[in-house]
């Protein structure tokens, strides 16, 4: 057997000949290795890591010199020198040139001007020579001060001057800036706090984006009023007004007009001198612009006689045939003349044969506009087939506060796809191209976050800094945008559709991989209902198996590939061609056409066309299978094949559309920048100008926006397989039954007796681990009796209740109204105080005089009374539910008109289904009234669950119109996530962790805390290695990101808009602990979508471990002291426990390598978490990006005491993914430990209201009990046929990952596991028939993990595994064939 | 009072803009770009312009695109420049000469929406064209470009980066970042050199106005060999060149 285990590939002993054979074709299928490669490990440029920032490791490295105008002074003028600090760079040239006329033709003074981008401004040197700046300045103006940091940094450097300064001026802003406003006796300092009109409009702010138009109005009408206003005061404020309108007007002119203002009337040097200034002119607010028209147009249609009379273009463009793209511009840049990617873009949409209709606005609020200018006030049509944004902001907002459901509301009537492109901010074009992070994370969190929430696709970087075109950028959006409308505008029958799917792992048995999705069903049933509706899909079977036999067999199969139908053959050259980016992929794979998808001639596309339909698979990374890769690579480019796939679906199918089908694929997470990718980026190359709709799972919002970012998919959410309760079976349930009637019996003095089956029979389902069991045969005192079989009883329930997904998900069919009871009962199990609405559970136990925490405790420690009463609760919330939920639907178990019969029932409060159950229960007293809102809101929730809107909006895509935007997540906690069919987007990444996320984190790490001192004599852990991930934060708000900053002993505060910048320390009293030290592994979603809170956390742990405060209470301190000197390097660089990938590199590898056991050893495993995980991001050179610091990384490790996860919902559990093992470092930590002992291994179990931590070996064992071993969700996923069987393997699968990478996983589970699939004759022909390549899969898994060690069995088992192995060999051979 | 001629707002800086365009490179003396050169202020006859005119007309200077020296133009500038080898200079006038020939229009505006070049005439953009070549030998102008552009399958990164417009950046993917300008350009003719450096065509505002300029009927003759050969080859394989993809923006009116 041990040559097994050093064998790359599990293989059973005998048949050693034929095994060996099937492992090189394994081999040459999915580790191809071309040339190149086999040096890696030698070849250290490759593995060198290169910094992407040079200089000051910020983000931008330019200095506000280029900015600085100092006079040459001949005629001894008085000289004003001013200071200014924006955001966006388009006021520069504008006040750089109103400053050179005035030095050149005023005779009253001479100007000095030096302007900071706000960016520059974390740049120590840069600051300095701000604040030295300042110390002789006049006037001070700032504008668009948004960030919190700068803004701070902005304030404590202008306060100290404010007295000395003659003005300062500061346009919106945030409050801490603004009210340094001051202009001789007009001042904002008491901003927020007066109570005068003016200041009132400040304070209204809060409540939204009104805030600058209501500004705006303010600037128009007052002024007027103003005017005649005799007193200084109001002098004063008028020329603020005045200032503000100049400022707004933006042009040289009035810019110059506004300096000559302000400088006359207060720098002291010039009072008395007569200055001429004219006023401000004004432009409209909003409007219609193009750079070739005489005047701005504040009517449509007005602009479009116009573009009819236009002489430069040909009629084609001026008739009515043309696509028409609006265009969304930012008023500053129009007036200040900072135009130049304004115009690139309408040019070059010109030149492609579109229309344009350019509106701008000049406040923050773009809604108005976009209704008012591109919707047709007759006909309530939209006047453009797509709509780009080129502001980069949020349409109600900007950079302030944002109004989402305004934004949507407005862009649901204009009812196009609506794409929000961005110029770059706060970095110039080569420090994006050098990043590899691309986007600056503030400006990600800004400029493409916010925008998601309203729908907002594409964020495509199409301009530099200083407004200049990036050329190729604005083709791919022009290309985009004109090809998103063509979808508005051809005839159905015309369009054509590429359904991709995808092969996870690259094996024929995972042909149609989607998470809990159905997919060919799924497929089926959306090409059944595009066919009715006018598309053309000929030759579509008849049945959704006869799909699957087309897709996956090829009827000539003649190469030694996977026999997948082969739609077409490219030959290189033609790949060549077509593929511009070709070349590049050489280094990595050499030559075209390459092993991967190739018949060693031609690239072959797999896939089937029906019509203007192509289904098609996607080819996968082609490096899973490969040890070496897997190892080193810290990003491979796509192989030639993957590259031909996309090449073909754009340009020989010639797709209007593309429609990935189930999360997830590859294309999304090829290298390139994590945001705003550039020309050379993959997935932007691969995408090509295809428009891209994704169907996504409802649940995992975070990757999904990685698909949406990174391949500009519109992602249409669908809903998670209805959930059941586990329930019982077998041995469990006969445990059940024992002890109901050890309840009715125990006094009778049966009771011992029963007890003693209780006892035996746990034992026998294995409970012996999860529960302390006497010893059989030990007399027991009959209270010591009620707490062994409360304890079992409890556990009984947990197993009972817990949540499944049952079967799969298919497109177009949603749940019945019973399916849907259990996540309605798991809805009703969760207060919202918010909302003001009372948990089931939390009614029923006050009805007999209970607290439900105080039952739910009681439970947890297994006190049988009160297991006992919280199963009555949960049985009379389960009771009450369905009577409801029966009152509201028809025999064929379909909801009818909730509404109508929700209504009668609530109209008449006596016959409330829900009070008739309980009326027979001991519950009959529950509050009626809270019982009443309750179940208004879950009839509401009943309707988003059955309602069916994941075609309707598939459709609207395929049509060009806009798609509902909506936030992903767990339902159960957050029912917004309903109906789905949504366009899917994640939360404004700076929201997180909120209040109440702080709170269940610090409960959740009190137990932790409470639980490692119990298993390890009462001692605190001195370091916790923790997982963060993407969707777990999205879905509770940041709870475990709390969870980290709860550890450290720190807490956030959040700024006036609520957003979480920063972070202080919790006074060591207050935590009534030491400080546990961290290491925080972060995901590469996690870190792509919220490397602002890595930043954040990274800061954290560097303050606490500066903190003055003894080691031994102080865990992070200790542990930086120690390794500073190790390492000989500062402690606060020693303080680095925030890591991750490499940018544009994901997870460990470790579940590729586990997935296509191509592994050796479990060293390996570690050695490839350690080298893709040790990436550090470092907040003080935030511009570097991930760089790799794998000693530290190391040495923190070796510190961890214990190991810890969360889970965030009931459908992804350990087993169900291999993300949880892929990041788990359990056994690496056991060998980076100096004294050798395995970590306590947690996982925190916040499903439920009633949240847990378990060792990781209690969770395994209950994943395996409700899951893989439990018939009810095992046969729930045989209904769903081939796709179920890949599923139950698929679990068996990550269960080996488990042992592999923490030794957690019970012999018994692979024992159960083997007695329920292979020893079971009926089964195994069930798995066999349905899928046999999967079922191969299956059975090399078990000899897996019997050839690794991790399960022991005897060898008739494995006799048996290995005929079954060479039979389904034979079988596979003989369909084949 | 509230709309305005924003094509007259931007005369007076817009030039300065443009020459200030590289994030690092600091404002050059503005008394040498806020000014066009004395030279050429004297040859033109069209720079001043109202900037209180609101109104415009595209049609009397551009209605001719009948190749004839009606136009009174004058190329002495140029020619001056190019002669002493002063290409710096000569660039500048080249695009101001440019701007002039695109027509009023384009002078208020202070540049060149691509679909204005069909209005320049033949004669006077081959007549700018023959002065590159005559005195670079052959290395500089517009068809020169031409022939590079076709080269490079009229993908514009590979010609910028041909050109000498793009340059390579040191990270580990190969990337172009553009040159910022003027002092990463080469004013001088050597071995080093690129062909067709010069006259330069921003891509501020895209690729279009160069799109337009190397398609005019004025270089027409220009197609090469290679070309040919492609068209030939994409043929016998089947797919359309990437540019069928989209209608080719059609300037015969």
């Amino acid at each position: 057997m041990a040559s097994l285990v050093s064998s790359p590939f599990t293989l059973p002993a005998s048949k050693a000949d034929q095994l060996s054979s099937l492992s090189q074709k394994h081999f040459f299928l999915h580790s191809f290795l071309p040339k190149k490669i086999n040096n890696l490990p030698n070849s250290k440029s490759s593995l060198k890591v290169k910094c992407a920032a040079i200089g000051n490791g910020l983000f931008t490295q330019t200095t506000p010199e280029v900015r600085r105008i100092v006079p040459e002074n001949n005629n001894n003028l008085p000289t004003v020198k001013i200071v200014y600090v924006v955001l966006e760079a388009q006021y520069q040239s504008s006040l750089s040139s109103a400053v050179q006329s005035l030095n050149q033709n005023s005779n009253f003074a001479s100007f000095e001007v030096v302007g900071y981008l706000v960016e520059e401004l974390r740049d120590e040197n840069t600051y300095k020579t701000f604040c030295k700046d300042l110390e002789d300045a006049n006037i001070f103006i700032g504008s668009l001060i948004f960030v919190e940091e700068l803004a701070l940094k902005v304030k404590t450097a202008v306060e100290k001057e404010r007295d000395r300064l003659d003005a300062v001026l500061v346009f919106p802003s945030m409050p801490e800036v603004m009210r340094l406003n001051k202009l001789g006796s007009f001042s904002m300092s008491q901003l927020g706090q007066s109570k005068s009109p003016f200041f009132q409009l400040f304070k209204r702010k809060k409540q939204g984006a009104g805030f600058a138009d209501s500004m705006l109005k303010l600037v128009r009408t007052l002024p007027k009023v103003l005017k005649y206003l005799p007193s200084d005061k109001a002098q004063d404020a008028r020329l603020y007004i005045l200032s503000l309108q100049f400022w707004l007007g933006g042009s040289p002119d009035n810019l110059q007009n506004f300096l000559k203002m302000i400088s006359s009337s207060y720098v002291p040097a010039l009072k008395g001198t007569k200055v001429d200034y004219s006023d401000p002119v004004l432009f409209l607010d909003s409007g219609i612009w193009h750079p070739l028209a005489p005047c701005m147009y504040d009517d449509v249609k007005e602009y479009l006689n116009w573009y009819g009379t236009r002489r430069d273009v040909n009629e084609k463009l001026r008739g009515p045939d043309a696509p028409v793209i609006g265009l969304v511009l930012q008023r500053s840049h129009i007036v200040t003349g900072d135009e130049s990617h304004y115009v690139a873009v309408i040019m070059e949409l010109e030149a492609k044969g579109a229309k344009v209709i350019p509106i701008f606005a000049g406040g923050l609020d773009f809604s108005g506009p976009v209704e008012r200018f591109l919707i047709d006030p007759v006909t309530k049509k939209p006047m453009v087939n797509s709509v780009v944004s080129l502001t980069g902001f949020a349409l109600v907002g900007g950079p302030a506060r944002q109004d989402h459901p305004r934004a949507v509301e407005a862009l649901m009537k204009l009812d196009v796809p609506y794409i929000v492109a961005l110029p770059l901010v706060f970095q110039t074009t080569e420090e994006w191209l050098n990043s590899t992070l691309g986007l600056h994370p503030i400006q990600v969190a800004l400029q493409v976050a916010l925008p998601e929430l309203d729908g907002g696709m594409e964020p495509i970087v199409f301009a530099g800094r200083k407004s200049h075109a990036l050329h190729k950028r604005v083709e791919q959006l022009c290309t985009r945008a004109i090809k998103w409308a063509e979808l508005k505008r051809k005839s159905k029958t015309e369009k054509k559709l590429a359904i991709t799917v995808f092969s996870f792992p690259p094996d024929k048995g995972n042909v149609g991989t989607a998470a809990y999705l159905n997919v060919f069903a799924s497929i089926y049933s959306v090409l059944k209902d595009l066919q009715k509706d006018g598309y053309n899909v000929e030759g579509l079977p008849e049945t959704a198996e006869a799909l699957i036999e087309d897709v996956i067999h090829d009827k000539e199969a003649q190469f030694n590939s996977p026999n997948l139908n082969v739609a077409y053959k490219m030959s290189v050259r033609e790949y060549q061609n077509l593929t511009p980016y070709a070349p590049a992929l050489e280094e990595n794979w050499g030559k075209p056409p390459g092993n991967l998808n190739s018949d060693g001639e031609n690239l072959l596309v797999y896939g089937k066309q029906y019509g203007n339909v192509f289904i098609g698979v996607q080819p996968t990374f082609g490096y899973e299978g490969d040890p070496m890769r897997l190892l080193f690579s810290k990003s491979a480019s796509p192989h030639h094949g993957f590259a031909a796939y996309y090449s073909f679906v754009e340009k020989i199918f010639e797709a209007d559309a593309v429609l990935h089908f189930g999360t997830h694929g590859s294309l999304e997470f090829m290298p390139g920048k994590q945001v705003g990718m550039s020309d050379v980026c993959y997935p932007d190359s691969l995408i090509g100008n295809i428009p891209n709709v994704y169907y996504y799972a409802a649940n995992n919002p975070s990757e999904a926006t990685i698909a949406k970012r990174r391949s500009y998919a519109n992602t249409i959410s669908y809903l998670t397989p209805p959930a059941e309760n586990a329930g019982l079976y077998k041995g469990l349930k006969q445990l059940s039954e024992l002890i109901s009637s050890y309840q009715s019996l125990k006094d009778s003095g049966r009771g011992q007796q029963i007890v003693s089956s209780i006892i035996s029979t746990a034992r026998q389902c294995n409970l012996d681990k999860d529960v302390e069991l006497p010893e059989e045969g030990e007399q027991i005192s009959a209270k010591e009796r009620d707490l062994v079989v409360g304890k079992v009883y409890s556990k009984i329930m947990e197993i009972e209740s817990r949540l499944l997904p049952c079967g799969l998900h298919v497109i177009g069919e949603p749940p019945s109204a019973m399916e849907a009871v259990a996540t309605l009962v798991n809805i009703a199990a969760l207060d919202r105080p918010e909302d003001g609405i009372s948990s089931m559970p939390s009614i029923l136990a006050e009805t007999v005089g209970r607290n439900i925490e105080d039952v739910y405790r009681g439970s947890d420690k297994g006190i049988l009374k009160d297991v006992e009463l919280l199963r009555q609760i949960t049985e009379a919330s389960r009771g009450a539910i369905s009577a409801f939920v029966q009152k509201t639907t028809n025999k064929n178990g379909q909801v009818v008109d909730v509404a109508d019969k929700l209504s009668s029932i609530l109209g008449f409060g006596i016959n409330e289904p829900w009070i008739q159950y309980l009326s027979n229960t001991k519950f009959y007293r529950a509050d009626r009234e809270k019982l009443r809102v309750l179940f208004e809101f879950l009839g509401e929730c009943l309707k988003l669950v059955v309602a069916d809107n994941e075609l309707g909006s598939l459709k609207q895509a395929l049509e060009g119109k806009y798609v509902e935007p909506g936030p992903g997540g767990d339902p159960i906690r957050n029912p917004k996530v309903l109906p789905t069919g949504k366009n899917i987007h994640a939360l404004d990444p700076q929201a997180i962790p909120t209040t109440a996320a702080m709170q269940s984190a610090k409960v959740v790490v009190d137990r932790l805390v409470e639980r490692q001192k119990v298993d390890n004599g009462g001692k605190y852990p001195e370091t916790v290695a923790l997982v963060l991930w993407g969707t777990d934060n999205i879905k509770t708000y940041g709870e475990s990101l709390a969870q980290v900053l709860w550890m450290i002993g720190v807490r956030p505060v959040a700024d006036t808009f609520g957003r979480v910048n920063r972070v202080e320390p919790v006074s060591l009293e207050e935590l009534g602990r030491p400080r546990i030290d961290v290491v925080v592994n972060c995901s590469g979603v996690f870190r792509d979508l919220f490397i602002n809170q890595m930043n954040l956390l990274d800061r954290a742990v560097k303050m606490v471990a500066e903190l003055d405060e003894p080691v031994e209470q102080n865990y992070v301190r200790k542990h930086a002291l120690e390794q500073a000197k190790a390492l000989g390097i500062e402690v606060r660089e020693a303080a680095t426990r925030v890591f991750s990938n490499a940018s544009g590199s994901y997870s460990s590898n470790v579940n590729l390598a586990v997935e296509n056991s191509s592994w050796n050893d479990e060293k390996q495993l570690q050695d490839m978490y350690l080298s893709r995980k040790s990436f550090a991001f470092d907040c003080d050179a935030p511009g570097a990006g991930m760089t790799e610091k794998r000693k530290v990384f190391e040495m923190a490790l070796s510190t961890a005491d214990a190991t810890f996860q969360n889970l965030d919902s009931s459908e992804i559990s350990l087993t169900d993914v291999s993300h949880y093992f892929d990041s788990d470092p359990t056994n690496l930590v056991q060998n980076l430990r100096k004294d050798g002992k395995k970590p306590s291994a947690y996982i925190a179990d916040t499903t439920t209201a009633n949240a847990q931590v378990r060792t990781l070996a209690e969770t395994v064992r209950l994943d395996a009990r409700t899951k893989l071993l439990n018939p009810k969700w095992y046969e729930g996923m045989m209904s769903s046929g081939y796709e179920g069987v890949r599923e139950i393997e698929k679990r068996l699968t990550n269960t080996v990952g488990w042992s592999a990478t923490s030794g957690q996983v019970d012999n018994w589970v692979y024992e159960e596991a083997n007695s329920t699939f292979i020893q079971d004759e009926n089964m195994l022909n069930r798995l066999m028939n349905t899928n046999p390549n999967s079922f191969r899969k299956l059975i090399q898994t078990f000899l897996e993990a019997n050839g690794r060690g991790y399960w022991e069995t005897s060898e008739e088992n494995i006799e048996k595994l290995r005929q079954l192995y060479s039979e389904v060999e034979d079988k596979i051979e003989g369909i084949d064939r | 009072m509230t709309t305005h001629s924003l094509a007259s707002l931007h005369h007076q800086y817009s030039f300065l803009k443009r020459l200030s365009n590289s994030e690092s490179i600091p404002l050059p003396p503005s008394s040498l770009f806020l000014h066009p050169s004395p030279s050429s202020s004297s040859s033109s006859t069209t720079t001043t312009t109202s900037s209180t005119t609101t109104t415009f007309s595209l049609s009397p200077t551009t209605s001719s695109s009948t190749p004839t020296t009606s136009n009174p133009i004058s190329f002495d500038t140029l020619k001056h420049h190019l002669s002493t080898q002063n290409f710096f200079q000569a660039d500048e006038e080249t695009r101001r000469l440019l701007i002039v020939l695109a027509g009023e229009a384009a002078q208020k505006r202070r540049y060149v929406f691509f679909s204005e070049v069909q209005f320049i005439s033949e004669a006077d953009l081959k007549a700018i064209d023959e002065l590159w070549k005559q005195y670079s030998n052959n290395k500089f102008g517009y068809s020169v470009q031409k022939r590079l552009w076709q080269k490079a399958n009229k993908d514009f990164t590979k010609f910028f980066i041909k050109v000498g417009w793009m340059k390579k950046l040191d990270t580990e993917i190969e990337q172009y970042n553009y040159r910022a300008f003027p002092n990463e350009f080469t004013w001088e003719i050597n071995d080093e050199t690129p062909e067709g450096h010069l006259p330069l065509t921003n891509a501020l505002r895209g690729t279009q106005l160069l799109n337009s300029i190397l398609s005019h009927p004025a270089f027409e003759g220009e197609e090469d060999e290679k070309e040919a050969e492609v068209k030939g080859s994409l043929r016998d394989n089947g797919p359309k060149p990437l540019s069928s993809l989209f209608p080719k923006p059609d300037y015969s009116f």
